[in-house]
Parts: C-alpha cells; structure tokens; sequence
C-alpha cells in the first residue's frame, strides 16, 4: 500500500547534506549512523505501525470515504493539509481530522502527542508521497488568516532570550554556522521542511512531526513552548507548508 | 514597537464549532505568547565601574560567554556564579559562542560577528567603546532594530552586574 520512496528520498537527504559548511553539519561519527539510517530509516518501522491503526479503522478506502474522496484522489488533497473543512469550521492539520475520523468511526481519538498519534498522522501524510504540496493559503478567509498568523507567530521575538524563528530562520542567516550546525533552508525547493517531516530524528531517536520539531526550535532558544493543534502551532504549519510549496512530499524524512 | 499579537487575529482563528470541541484538541496558545512577548526597549546605561579587570568577574563572564546552560556547562563554574537559579532551575547563561568566535572558543559561530581581539581591532581603533558593548548585550536592538541577536537585559536573562561580567571578559586581554 505504502510507496517506498528510497530513490527519491536519497535524493533529498544527499541535497540536505550538501551545505556550504558541510563540515560542521556532523561528527564523523553521526554521518557514519546516517549513511546507515538511510540505507534504513527506523520511521518506516513507525509508519508501518501506523498504517496498522488506521487498517483498523477501515484504511485508506475508509479515510478517503470519510474525506468525501475517491482513493485516487486521497493523495493529492492530503498534499493540501493543513486545510479549512467546513464541517470543523476551522483550519486543522491531519492529526487533528484524524481525531475527527477516529471519533465518527466509533473509537476514542487519539491524543495529538501521543506515540500512536505520531505513528498513524506520518503513515497519512506519507500517502501523498511524491506529490507536491499543493496548499492554497487563498483557498478562502480561513487560510490566508491561519496564513497571517503563522507569519505573525513566526516573526514574534519572545523567551528567554527575545528571539523570534525568524531570527534564525531568515535568508540572511541560511548556512551560518550557529554553534557548530549550519542554519537550514526551511524553504529550500527539495529540502523543504514541510515536505520531509514527520521525520526520525536521530539525536533524538524519534519520529517527529513538524509541529513536535517546532516545539524543539521553541524549547531550544527558550521561547515557551506552546501546545501542538493550537491555533498558533497549525498556524506555523500553515506558514511552513506554504514555505514548501511545490516541494515533492518524500517521506519519513530522516533528520541529524 | 510590536507588543501584542493582533488579538482579533486570534479570536477568529480560535472560533469553532462547538460539536468538534471535544473531539478535535485545539488547545489554547494565545495567551502563552502574550506572556512571552518581548518587552520594548528600556535605557541601558553602562552602570558606574562596570568594566572591570578583577579576573574573578572575568572568569564569570567567559563562563557565561561560553555556555548555554548549567545544566549542560562542564566543569566547575567559577566562584560566585551558580549553575542553579534559587527555584532549583538550571541558570541560563549567554550561549553567545554558539554565533561569535572569540579566543578558545569551541565550535564558535559565524551568525555574529567575531569578537577575538576585540580590544585591539575595535577599541583602540576607536570604532567602539565600552558603553556600546554593554548596551549592545544588554539589548542589541540599540543600533538595529531587525538584529539576529538575543536580548539579555530587557528579557532578564542576565542582570547589569552579569552584563558588566561579560562586557570585562570581551574586553580584556585573552
Ligand atoms: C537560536 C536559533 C533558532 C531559533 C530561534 C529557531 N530555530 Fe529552528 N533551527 C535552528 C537550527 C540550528 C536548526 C537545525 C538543527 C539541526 O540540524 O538539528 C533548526 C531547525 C529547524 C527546523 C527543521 C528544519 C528541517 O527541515 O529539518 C524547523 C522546522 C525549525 N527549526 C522551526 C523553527 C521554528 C518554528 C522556530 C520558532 C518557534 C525556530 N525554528 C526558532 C535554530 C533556530
Ligand atoms: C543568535 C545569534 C547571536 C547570539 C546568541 C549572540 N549574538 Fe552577539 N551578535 C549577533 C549578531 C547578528 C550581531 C551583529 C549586530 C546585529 O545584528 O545586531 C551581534 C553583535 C554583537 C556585538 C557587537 C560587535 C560589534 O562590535 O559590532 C557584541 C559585543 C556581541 N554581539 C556580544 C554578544 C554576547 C556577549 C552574547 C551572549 C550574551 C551574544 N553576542 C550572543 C548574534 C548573536
């Protein structure tokens, strides 16, 4: 069922290598465990785990019916996540509809942080595989306003130290070397964040999503962390994924 | 100055139907950020003897210079600084290595400039002076209001006899 992206997600990961500083981007040591993680990324592990909670609730064919879709066309309408649905009256990401889905077939939804959670909504955004985001942040009121937010939450200094992601997340800073790692382009077309998360974290030893790799980046630079499916967090993905737009969905991705 | 995200912004996005409240988690994060928000900036004056060559504050500025956290600082921190705020905390320190080089740093970035011979290169030269250190780091939005940097008075990460540490450390003679 799911399409093994081996190719093409060495492609990616080839290219994220490929800094200006690359030197600083690992210990020999760590580029050793990637090489192998690559030849073998632990997150297919995860999302087989989650293709068998969602079989649970029907599948792919359940899913795309809940979703008002064919099967064919479940792949491109999740390269379009987060999305206003009408029915919730609000922009959500696919964990979130997911809690919908699992809710109207009978079974309690999973937490959003929970392990399970992380399994089942990667094993769904890998089913846009090799699709290229396709957000429409004008699509209606809803999306350019989740749009606005998450450029305003993106530039908004605060914590500890009074950064925004902005400050560490701008052109002019792309490639410098913040204590030993080279800042990532996280608009970069083929190494685009929204387009390689979720992603097994080695350092962490972890899949990940993008909104848990937000909370990292908030925790790291001190800025309070704030909870995943609020407003602001899917508003960030919102920001993020439009970031990406275009880039081909390669996923689990497979992160230092 | 930006001081609050623009609220009715929010509201909007938080409204939702009611039936998918307790089925879908939408937890509230609009107030976390309102407390977390950058305050303006105040007047930093460099206070009175506040660049020092006690080698013991210096001692305590390169400490701060060159680690994130006590909790992750190796060694001994030096005399009258603690790796523990009284709430039993880890104390934040000014992880300023992670964007500037300067003499014996380990892994020192390039986000900022490079701060090695600093005296030299910048002072005697008369391009800067101790006041624009201090302020600088106190909050570096005195001569650019976009800067990368992070903010170390207004925010409370450090106090004026810290930033005094620090100034001395970039100062004296490594
Ligand atoms: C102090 C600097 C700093 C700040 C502030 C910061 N980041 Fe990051 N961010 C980094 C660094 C460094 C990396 C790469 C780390 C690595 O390679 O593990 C990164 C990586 C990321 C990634 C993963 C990129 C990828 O495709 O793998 C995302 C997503 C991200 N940050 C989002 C954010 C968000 C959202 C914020 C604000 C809430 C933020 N960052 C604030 C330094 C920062
Ligand atoms: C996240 C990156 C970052 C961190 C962390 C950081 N700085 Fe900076 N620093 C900068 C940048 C960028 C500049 C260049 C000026 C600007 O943009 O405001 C700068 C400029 C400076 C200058 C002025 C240099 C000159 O003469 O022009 C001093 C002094 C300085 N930093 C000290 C520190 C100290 C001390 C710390 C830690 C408490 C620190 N910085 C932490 C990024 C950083």
């Amino acid at each position: 069922m799911r399409k093994i992206l081996q190719i093409s997600l060495c492609v990616v990961l080839a290219s994220s290598l490929s800094f200006a500083s690359e030197q600083f981007a690992m210990s020999n040591a760590d580029r050793a465990m990637y090489e192998e993680l690559m030849e073998n990324n632990p997150a297919d592990m995860m999302l087989s785990n989650g293709s068998e909670l969602l079989d649970a609730l029907g599948g792919d064919a359940a899913l795309a019916k809940y979703l008002g879709l064919s099967e064919d066309e479940l792949p491109v309408y999740l390269a379009g996540f987060p999305r206003y649905i009408e029915k919730f009256k609000m922009v959500v990401s696919i964990d979130q509809m997911l809690q919908a889905f699992m809710h109207e077939s009978g079974k309690k939804p999973y937490a959003l942080k929970s392990s399970d959670m992380f399994d089942m909504s990667s094993y769904v955004k890998s089913i846009a595989n090799e699709q290229p985001i396709n957000i429409d942040i004008e699509a209606n009121e809803h999306m350019k306003k989740a749009y606005a937010l998450g450029k305003e939450v993106f530039n908004t200094r605060r914590g500890g130290r009074g950064l925004s992601c902005y400050n560490c997340h701008n052109p002019g800073v792309v490639g410098g070397i913040l204590r030993t790692q080279p800042l990532p382009d996280i608009s970069a077309k083929g190494n685009a964040s929204a387009a390689t998360w979720p992603a097994y974290r080695m350092t962490k030893s972890k899949l990940a999503t993008l909104q848990k790799r937000f909370q990292g980046c908030m925790q790291n630079a001190l800025l309070a962390v704030i909870p995943l499916g609020s407003p602001e967090m899917t508003a960030l993905e919102v920001y993020f994924t439009h970031e990406a737009k275009g880039a081909v969905i390669a996923l689990p991705g497979l992160k230092r | 100055m930006k001081r609050s995200l623009t609220l009715s912004l929010l509201l909007g996005v938080t409204i939702f139907a009611a039936d998918y409240s307790s089925v879908i988690e939408v937890p509230d994060a609009a107030k976390i950020i309102q407390e977390d928000l950058l305050p303006p900036m105040g007047v930093n004056k460099m206070p009175q003897g506040c660049v020092t060559s006690d080698s013991k504050a210096i001692a305590r500025g390169s400490y701060m210079f060159h680690n994130l956290n006590g909790g992750n600082a190796k060694g001994q921190a030096p005399e009258g600084l603690s790796k523990k705020l009284p709430n039993g905390k880890d104390k934040q320190y000014g992880n300023c290595v992670a964007c500037h080089n300067i003499e014996g740093a380990i892994g020192g970035g390039n986000i900022g400039p490079d701060l090695s011979g600093y005296t030299e290169i910048f002072v005697k030269t008369g391009v800067r002076d101790a006041e624009y250190v201090y302020q600088k780091i106190a909050d570096p939005r005195i001569d650019n209001p976009h800067t990368n940097m992070t903010v170390n008075l207004t925010t409370k990460l450090f106090n004026e006899k810290e930033i005094c540490e620090i100034t001395s450390y970039i100062l004296s003679t490594k």
